[in-house]
């Protein structure tokens, strides 16, 4: 019985089909799997059966964000048998992610938001024009282990210094890891401003953030 | 060569109206509201702008068919005249060293060099300042590309891109410099796909159309990402960012001469990022050529167009293919002399390179006659009356100085032994070479010392207001 629900449920993050991830995440519930074993044993394996076909070259981005809001999808409703369980789901780390004030482009940052979540990072996703201590703040409060920062435009790029000098600023350097990326950003732009990790794309971004919190 | 067909043309204006007037935009700021709601527009469930097809229709009808720009050296562009024209890309971080085959971040001195080999380059005809200099602070990147722009060309200058009001009054009063804003310069806005309108932006469009700035609509989505993955939906959706854009300045001031831009890509399926060399991107520019003329508005997409990082083959063969196709549509001027990388980097060499390919795909839309006179029948029979040839012929002579070969500067035509006799040079080091000499002999005149301190004063305002 379980065998079969667990290969649904891989097959819903497969084929991208976050009604179904959710319908099938709600009847482990009410057979009151324990949540830890539906997502590693049902929704997991999807996920990196489409990380490594994306990888092959067999599979694109688009089929990747439809698997990323499946299992999204199937979290929201494990989560509260997490917490009546008493039990925390695994994460691999909290991340605070948004582009930068000034800067109004969605696509990239959220493309990267939805990919950690996807591969079990909590993300705290700020949203666009996200002002400095707006990272700050949030990363303080839920205790954040990385701060993702985007930017499409030159002229913008220039602010994700201006994150790194507020968390030297305020003491919390040491705690926080800060990856950043957009289209002008550069690997030597990332070593310039002392970040600690820059990807071209959303799949390269999980790759640093795995690297970051030790899980790659 | 028609891109799309009459009936098609229709259907994506037919759809283009639907996203106006049943999706609508994304539009909050509370000034450019009311003048749409007071003009027909109404407010959706989803807080957004609906734009009734009458509006378009009237927002049109007060659009000038053609728009014209005046350089400091006299000259006056038109585009919708007819003619096929050109300018560079604009805001490239980084400059490539075809003899080193590395890039480095650029400054201002590349933003000035570019000038200078651009007002060089006959077929480049405005110049949009080219580089984003990275020894300037973000807040006045735009600004100090204009500035330092100015000096060193002659040709109508463009503006830089700008994001704020307050940004688009400095800039302005740096063209009045120059002379009449409306007439020395144009400013292009970019609404952010799909079909949003960012307050800062609304007002940044506003002051310029009240200064009677004319007005670029520059949408830039990538099917797939920001806008439908299919060509045809892709523009509809940028025509409907266009055409929102146009009624909003044209309400503004109406009569606003207008560019019908369009900068529509498609996305690479494993990163998401926008494709700048693939061929459906010269389809696509094709496309968004009939969609502006249908409402006889002169029209500029992209033209040169490479993902390729050095000065290589495939470099050659995507730029030439996407210049190529929006130019047989009948594109009034095409962008992108200088770009590689996607547009992030340039070298002075392709600049140089572009300039040559330019002249190609001029001498492909002039195409050849067929009267009497290039039929030759008189000529052959008096070559083979004679020395049966065609070198000695009066007929020769005349059409080889009216252009019918087109003679190149850069491109290899020697054999193999004369091209070792010069050492083997490719296509990029005879393209350094004239970069080169431009840079040593290319004499642009200078602004008035007047005009260089107006500038430079309006410049330090600027620097004391903008940065932080």
């Amino acid at each position: 019985m379980s065998k079969e629900l667990f290969d649904a449920m891989r097959q819903s993050i497969i084929d991208g089909d976050p009604e179904l991830a959710a319908e099938l995440a709600q009847k482990a519930v009410e057979l009151g799997i324990d949540p830890i074993e539906v997502l590693n044993q049902g929704f997991v394996p999807g996920v990196s059966y489409v990380g490594e076909q994306f990888g092959l070259g067999e599979m694109f981005l688009p089929e990747l964000v439809v698997a990323g809001e499946a299992m999204k999808a199937a979290v929201a409703v494990l989560e509260p048998e997490f917490t009546r369980r008493g039990t925390e789901r695994q994460i691999l780390g909290r991340v605070v992610i948004g582009t930068i004030e000034g800067d109004i482009h969605e696509i990239g940052k959220s493309l990267v938001a939805t990919m950690l979540s996807a591969s079990g990072f909590q993300v705290y996703d700020m949203g666009v024009d996200v002002p400095i201590m707006t990272f700050i703040e949030k990363a303080r409060e839920v205790k954040a282990d990385i701060i993702g920062i985007s930017a499409l435009l030159t002229t913008t790029m220039v602010r994700q210094k201006d994150v790194i000098e507020a968390l030297e600023d305020n003491g919390m350097r040491g705690q926080v890891k800060v990856m950043v990326g957009g289209a002008p950003v550069t690997q030597s732009w990332a070593k310039e401003i002392g970040a600690d990790g820059y990807s071209e794309d959303a799949v390269g971004a999980v790759v640093i953030a795995k690297t970051m919190m030790g899980a790659a | 060569m028609d891109a799309l067909q009459p009936d098609e043309i229709e259907a994506i204006h037919t759809a283009t109206l639907r996203i106006l007037s049943e999706i609508g935009v994304i539009l909050e700021q509370p000034e450019a509201r009311t003048l749409l709601t007071a003009a027909g527009a109404t407010i959706s469930a989803q807080n957004r702008v609906l734009i009734p097809p009458q509006l378009v229709e009237w927002a049109l009808a007060q659009c000038p068919p053609t728009l014209s720009t005046r350089g400091r050296g006299g000259t006056t562009v038109t585009l919708g005249d007819g003619s096929l024209r050109w300018h560079n890309l604009g805001g490239a971080r980084d400059v490539f060293d075809p003899a080193t085959t590395q890039i480095r971040a650029a400054t201002v001195q590349d933003v000035c060099t570019a000038a200078q080999i651009l007002d060089a380059l006959e077929n480049c005809t405005c110049v949009t300042p080219f580089f984003t200099p990275q020894d300037v602070p973000g807040e006045l990147m735009g600004l100090a590309m204009y500035r330092h722009t100015l000096p060193h060309t002659t040709k109508p200058v463009y503006g830089p891109g700008v994001q704020t009001a307050r940004e688009t009054q400095y800039f302005v009063r740096m063209a009045e410099v120059l002379g009449n804003p409306s007439e020395v310069t144009m400013m292009a806005i970019s609404p952010v796909s799909p079909l949003n309108f960012p307050a800062h932006l609304v007002e940044a469009m506003m002051e310029a159309a009240r200064s009677g700035l004319p007005f670029g609509a520059l949408p830039c989505p990538t099917a797939g990402a920001t806008a439908p993955l299919t060509i045809s939906g892709a523009i509809a959706q940028q025509n409907a960012e266009v055409l929102a854009s146009i009624v909003l300045v044209q309400l503004v001031k109406p009569g606003l001469p207008v560019l019908y831009c369009g900068r529509l890509a498609m996305m690479e399926p494993r990163t998401g990022v926008s494709v700048w060399g693939g061929v459906e991107l010269g389809l696509a520019s094709a496309g968004t050529v009939a969609m502006g003329h249908r409402y006889r508005l002169p029209v500029n997409v992209y033209g040169f167009s490479t993902n390729s990082h050095t000065l290589d083959l495939q470099n050659g063969f995507e730029r030439a293919i996407n210049a190529l196709i929006p130019a047989l549509a009948g594109a009034d001027e095409l962008s992108g002399i200088g770009e590689m990388d996607a547009g992030v980097a340039s070298s002075f060499a392709q600049m140089v390179i572009d300039n040559e390919l330019a002249a190609s795909i001029h001498r492909t839309l002039r195409g050849f006659s067929t009267d009497a006179e290039a039929l030759a029948v008189e000529v052959i029979a008096s070559a083979m009356n004679t020395t049966r040839n065609f070198l000695g012929q009066k007929h020769t002579r005349n059409h080889l100085k009216s252009g019918e070969i087109l003679l190149t500067r850069l491109a290899e035509r020697g054999t193999w032994g004369e091209w070792e006799k010069r050492g083997r040079g490719s296509l990029a080091t005879r393209a350094q070479a004239e970069a080169d000499r431009l840079i040593a002999e290319h004499h642009v005149p200078p602004l008035e010392p007047a005009q260089e301190s107006a500038l430079d004063e309006i410049m330090s305002a600027a620097h004391k207001e903008l940065v932080r």
